[in-house]
C-alpha cells in the first residue's frame, strides 16, 4: 500500500457539511479522480482514508489533513492533479506528500494521522457591540484567570470542562476592518479539548466581552504535531 | 434581489446544507445573459426532492439550453420557515439565491396529494399568490407536472398550467413558446401566453375551462372556454427511450439524501395490469432503454458522481428484458471500482432470487416482496398474478440463500375484502416464517407486513370504488392484530386518518381547492411527515367549507358518471378500466400485454405509441 497526506482547505461553500458527511465527500472525490485506492475488507468495502479533527459545523479552514491509501504507487504530481480536479468548490488542495514506508526498526505502522495532532490554531472575526477597551479587558481577565469552567451540553454529553488547560497561548485580540479578530491556539489531547467557539461563548457570558457571538465566523488556521503543521512531519 | 444568509441563521438550523447550495454539478449561470428564468420545485425537504429522478432529468434537459437557467428550490424546514417568517426572507433558488418570485416560471413535481398543503406554503415563502387568478404580469408561470396530473382538479386554481405525461420534449417546446412571446414583447400579456401554451399537447391550463355542477353539487362537467383549451388533454410520453437525455451528471449533495445513489433508469411503464396501481396505467406502454444505453450512462454517472453505489430503477426492474445480461456486464465493467447495485422491486420468482443474491453478494439487508393481499380470491380481484407457491418458492430459495429478514406488502380496504382476506394476510406472513424454520431448521427469522389503507386513484379499475370509511379501517388493522399469533411476524401499518383524507382529495374536484387553501391557513404543512400531520385542522377546513368529505372518498361513483379528472388522461380508454373493474368483481385475470395478448386498453393507439422490449426486438 502507498499512503499519501493532503491538505486541503474547507471554505464557505462547503462550510456546513459535518464531519461525517465531509468524510463522504472525499470519499467520492478520490473515486473521481480514479485514484488506485484501497479498500477496507469486509462487506461494505469503503477507501482507506483519515482525518486528524473533527471541524464544529460552520468553522472553516485553512489546513486540513486526510490520509489515504493506493494500491499503485503513482507520482505525487499526479495524484495532485487529479485529485486537485475531483475536489468540491471550497476544497482546494494546497499541499501533498507521499508517507515513506516506516523503518522497520521503528514499528511496522505509520502512526494514526488523528494520533499526531496536538495544537490547532483559530481566527475568529465577530462584529463588537461594545468599545475596544472592554473587549481588552474581557481578554486579559480571562487570559489571567488561573481557570475558566464551559458548561457543554450535546445530545450525548452534559458536563463542565476547564478550558484553561488546553489554552497553549494567550488569546490575542485586534481589529481587522469592523469586526474584532480573536487569536486563538488551542490543544488537543487524547484525553480531550475545547471549542474556539466554547471559548467565545465563556467570553461573552463571564468575562463581558462586548460582541454579537451568533456572527462570528471561526476558521481553523493550522493543525499541527510537534510544532510542526501535520504534512511537515511526512 | 440576491438572497444572503447570515451565518447566524445557518447555525441555528437543523442541517444548514440544506440551505447553502454549490454542490458538485448544480449550473451556475449568469442571470442578465439568460432570457428564460425556471425555479423545479420539489415541495418537500430537500433531502426528499434531491432524490426525485424526474426533477434531475428535467434540470439536465433545461440546463441544456442555451437561453434558460435552470435552478432548485425545495420546502424549509419548520425551523428554517420560522426564521424567513421572522426576517422576511423570500424563498429562494439554491443555484443563484435569487427570489422564487423573479423567476419567469415556477415548477412543481407533484407526487402525492398530501404534499400540497406545502405548494401552498412555497407560494406564500416565495411572495406569489396563492390563487392563479391573482397573479399578475410580474409573478411567475406555476405548472405542476409529475403522477398527480391524473387529477389536477383540485389544485387547478392554484396553477397557471400542467405538463401533463413525461416533460423532456414538452418541456423545451414551453420554452419556445415562452421565448417567442417573450421577443414579441410579450403580446396579450398573461393569458396570451397561456393560450399559446394551450395549444400544446399535453398542457392543459384550467383557467381556460368551465366547470359545472349537478344540482347535489357534484361535479358535471367540464368544457373548452375558448378555441386554444383542448377538450381532452392526452399525456405527452417518450418514444425513443435510447435518444431522449438523460442524467449524466446528476448534482451532488453534500449531506445524507432519500435516494443516495445513482438512480438509472431502465424503462418506463409496467404492463403488468395491478387493477389497483395508478402508475400501471399511467405510465403504459412498456418503453426499455437498451442495454448498451444503459452501461454507457453507468459509466457517466460513476465517473461524474464517484458514487459507490447504483440503483436500477423502474416501476418493476425485474421485469427488464435483458437484466440478467446488464447485471453481468454492469458487474464486469465495475469490478474495479467496488460498485454495489441493487433493485428497488423484486418480483416474486426465484429468477429475482438469484439476482438479489448475486448483487448482494455477502450483505443480506433483508427482501421485500409484495403480495397485495392475502387471499389468492383477492389477488385475482386486483389481477395480481401471484400464487401462494410462487411466493413459497421465492421464500424458500431466499432462505437458502442466507436471507433471514423478509418484509412483505399488502394493502387493506381493496374492493371485495372481507374478513378472510384480511385473516389471510396473518396466515401467509406465519406460513412464510414457518418456511424458515423448515429449511434452516431453525427459528430467528422475522417477517415484517406493512400494510397500507388503500386509497382509490384515478385512471385505474377501481376509480369507481368507494372507500371504506376510517372506523372500518381501525376494525381491520385490530382484526389482522388480533390474528397474528406467530412473534416472529411483525406488523407496521400505515395512519388510515392520512389515508382517508388522501382519498377524498386524490378524487376531488375544484371545490376541495378552497378546503386545502383553508388547511393551509389553518397551519397544515408537511402532511404527509408523521410528527406534522394535523387531522383535526383538515377535518374542520372540509367543515369550514361546508363540503362533505364523505362524498369523495366514500362514495361509489356510477359508471355513467363523468368524473372530475377525465380530460387529462394517460390514454387509457374507460370501457378498458370499466371492463377491467368487471373481472375484477368476477375475480378474472389479464394477461401482461408485453408478453401475452393486447388487453385493448387504449394507449398505444392513442398516444400513436409501441411497446419496446429489447429481448423481443432481437429475436
Amino acid at each position: 500500500m502507498y499512503k499519501y497526506r493532503a491538505e486541503i482547505t474547507k471554505g464557505e461553500e462547503i462550510r456546513y457539511i459535518s464531519h461525517l458527511d465531509y468524510a463522504g465527500v472525499m470519499e467520492r472525490a478520490i473515486r473521481r479522480a480514479k485514484l488506485p485506492a484501497a479498500y477496507s475488507e469486509g462487506f461494505n468495502p469503503h477507501i482507506k482514508i483519515a482525518f486528524a479533527s473533527a471541524l464544529s459545523l460552520g468553522v472553516i479552514s485553512d489546513a486540513e489533513y486526510m490520509d489515504f491509501e493506493l494500491t499503485k504507487p503513482l507520482c505525487q504530481p499526479e495524484v495532485f492533479d487529479r485529485l486537485s480536479k475531483a475536489l468540491p468548490p471550497g476544497g482546494k488542495l494546497l499541499r501533498l506528500k507521499e508517507v515513506p514506508e516506516p523503518k522497520p526498526c521503528k514499528g511496522k505502522k505509520h502512526k494514526a494521522l488523528m494520533a499526531e495532532v496536538q495544537e490547532a490554531e483559530y481566527e475568529l472575526y465577530v462584529p463588537l457591540t461594545g468599545d475596544w477597551q472592554e473587549a481588552v479587558q474581557a481578554v486579559e481577565a480571562y487570559n489571567k484567570a488561573p481557570e475558566a469552567m464551559v458548561h457543554r451540553v450535546t445530545p450525548k454529553t452534559n458536563k463542565m470542562i476547564e478550558t484553561k488547560q488546553y489554552m497553549l497561548k494567550p488569546v490575542k485580540l485586534s481589529m481587522a476592518g469592523d469586526l474584532l479578530k480573536l487569536y486563538m491556539d488551542i490543544a488537543i489531547t487524547q484525553s480531550g479539548s475545547v471549542k474556539p467557539g466554547e471559548i467565545l461563548k465563556l467570553l461573552q457570558a463571564e468575562y463581558n466581552l462586548p460582541v454579537d457571538e451568533p456572527k462570528v465566523l471561526i476558521k481553523r488556521i493550522s493543525m499541527k504535531g510537534q510544532g510542526k503543521a501535520l504534512i511537515d512531519l511526512v | 434581489m440576491i438572497i444572503k444568509l447570515e451565518p447566524e441563521i445557518l447555525q441555528a438550523v437543523e442541517k444548514p446544507a440544506r440551505y447553502t447550495g454549490h454542490e458538485l454539478n448544480a449550473v451556475h449561470k449568469g442571470w442578465e445573459s439568460t432570457p428564460c428564468h425556471f425555479a423545479l420545485a420539489l415541495p418537500d425537504v430537500y433531502e426528499v426532492g434531491m432524490s426525485n429522478l424526474g426533477l434531475k432529468i428535467l434540470y439536465e434537459v433545461l440546463n441544456a439550453r442555451e437561453d434558460t437557467a435552470c435552478e432548485r428550490v425545495y420546502a424549509p424546514w419548520i425551523d428554517m420557515e420560522e426564521i424567513m417568517r421572522q426576517r422576511q426572507i423570500p424563498l429562494f433558488s439554491l443555484e443563484s439565491f435569487h427570489a422564487i418570485k423573479e423567476f419567469d416560471f415556477l415548477g412543481f413535481s407533484l407526487q402525492y396529494e398530501m404534499i400540497y398543503s406545502n405548494v401552498l406554503n412555497m407560494l406564500d415563502l416565495a411572495g406569489i399568490p396563492i390563487w392563479s387568478r391573482e397573479r399578475g404580469e410580474n409573478d411567475p408561470f406555476i405548472v405542476g407536472g409529475g403522477p398527480c396530473v391524473y387529477n389536477t382538479e383540485p389544485i387547478a386554481d392554484f396553477f397557471d398550467f400542467f405538463i401533463v405525461g413525461e416533460g423532456e420534449e414538452l418541456i423545451c417546446e414551453t420554452v419556445d413558446v415562452f421565448r417567442n412571446w417573450q421577443e414579441a414583447g410579450k403580446p396579450e400579456g398573461r393569458q396570451g401566453l397561456l393560450k399559446r401554451l394551450a395549444v400544446l399537447d399535453g398542457i392543459y391550463v384550467p383557467s381556460l375551462y368551465n366547470v359545472t355542477y349537478n344540482q347535489q353539487g357534484l361535479f358535471a362537467d367540464i368544457e373548452p372556454a375558448c378555441p386554444e383549451a383542448k377538450p381532452i388533454i392526452y399525456k405527452r410520453l417518450i418514444k425513443d427511450m435510447d435518444s431522449v437525455r438523460f442524467v449524466e451528471k446528476p448534482v451532488l449533495p453534500y449531506i445524507d439524501i432519500v435516494h443516495d445513489r445513482i438512480m438509472l433508469e431502465l424503462f418506463r411503464g409496467c404492463t403488468r395490469g395491478c387493477r389497483f396501481c395508478q402508475a400501471g396505467t399511467s405510465y403504459r406502454p412498456v418503453r426499455e432503454r437498451s442495454k448498451d444505453k444503459l452501461r454507457e450512462l453507468a459509466r457517466k454517472l460513476i465517473d461524474s458522481t464517484g458514487y459507490n453505489e447504483m440503483s436500477l430503477t423502474s416501476l418493476s426492474s425485474a421485469d427488464y428484458s435483458c437484466l440478467g445480461e446488464l447485471v453481468d456486464d454492469l458487474f464486469s465493467d465495475f469490478k474495479d471500482e467496488k460498485v454495489s447495485f441493487s433493485l428497488p422491486s423484486l418480483r416474486i420468482d426465484s429468477f429475482s432470487i438469484d439476482l438479489a443474491h448475486k448483487m448482494q453478494q455477502v450483505r443480506k439487508s433483508g427482501l421485500t416482496f409484495a403480495p397485495e393481499a392475502g387471499t389468492q380470491r383477492l389477488r385475482d380481484v386486483i389481477n395480481k398474478g401471484v400464487t401462494e407457491e410462487n411466493l413459497m418458492a421465492a421464500t424458500e430459495a431466499a432462505f437458502r440463500q442466507g436471507w433471514k429478514q423478509v418484509k412483505l406488502y399488502f394493502m387493506m380496504g381493496l374492493p371485495t375484502e372481507n374478513d378472510e382476506d384480511i385473516v389471510g394476510i396473518a396466515k401467509l406472513a406465519e406460513k412464510v416464517a414457518r418456511k424458515y424454520k423448515e429449511v434452516t431448521g431453525r427459528w430467528g427469522v422475522t417477517v415484517t407486513i406493512s400494510v397500507s389503507c388503500f386509497v382509490p386513484k384515478p385512471h385505474t379499475p377501481f376509480q369507481w370504488y368507494g372507500q371504506l370509511p376510517e372506523a372500518e379501517f381501525h376494525r381491520r388493522q385490530r382484526l389482522l392484530k388480533d390474528s397474528i399469533t406467530e412473534r416472529a411476524v411483525k406488523f407496521n401499518y400505515h395512519d388510515a386518518r392520512v389515508s382517508v383524507l388522501e382519498g377524498a382529495i386524490a378524487r376531488g374536484d375544484r371545490k376541495i381547492a378552497q378546503v386545502i387553501y383553508q388547511a393551509w391557513k389553518d397551519g397544515a404543512k408537511f402532511d404527509g411527515w408523521n410528527d406534522l400531520f394535523k387531522n383535526d385542522v383538515w377535518h374542520e377546513a372540509f367543515a369550514k367549507c361546508g363540503i362533505d368529505l364523505h362524498l369523495y372518498n366514500e362514495r361509489a361513483r356510477e359508471p355513467e358518471e363523468k368524473l372530475p379528472w377525465e380530460h387529462t388522461t394517460p390514454g387509457v380508454s374507460k370501457e378498458f378500466l370499466l371492463r377491467e373493474y368487471g373481472k375484477a368483481l368476477k375475480e378474472q385475470l389479464t394477461e401482461d400485454c408485453r408478453r401475452g395478448k393486447c388487453s385493448a386498453c387504449g394507449v398505444c393507439p392513442s398516444l400513436k405509441a409501441k411497446v419496446v422490449d429489447w429481448r423481443r426486438e432481437n429475436v
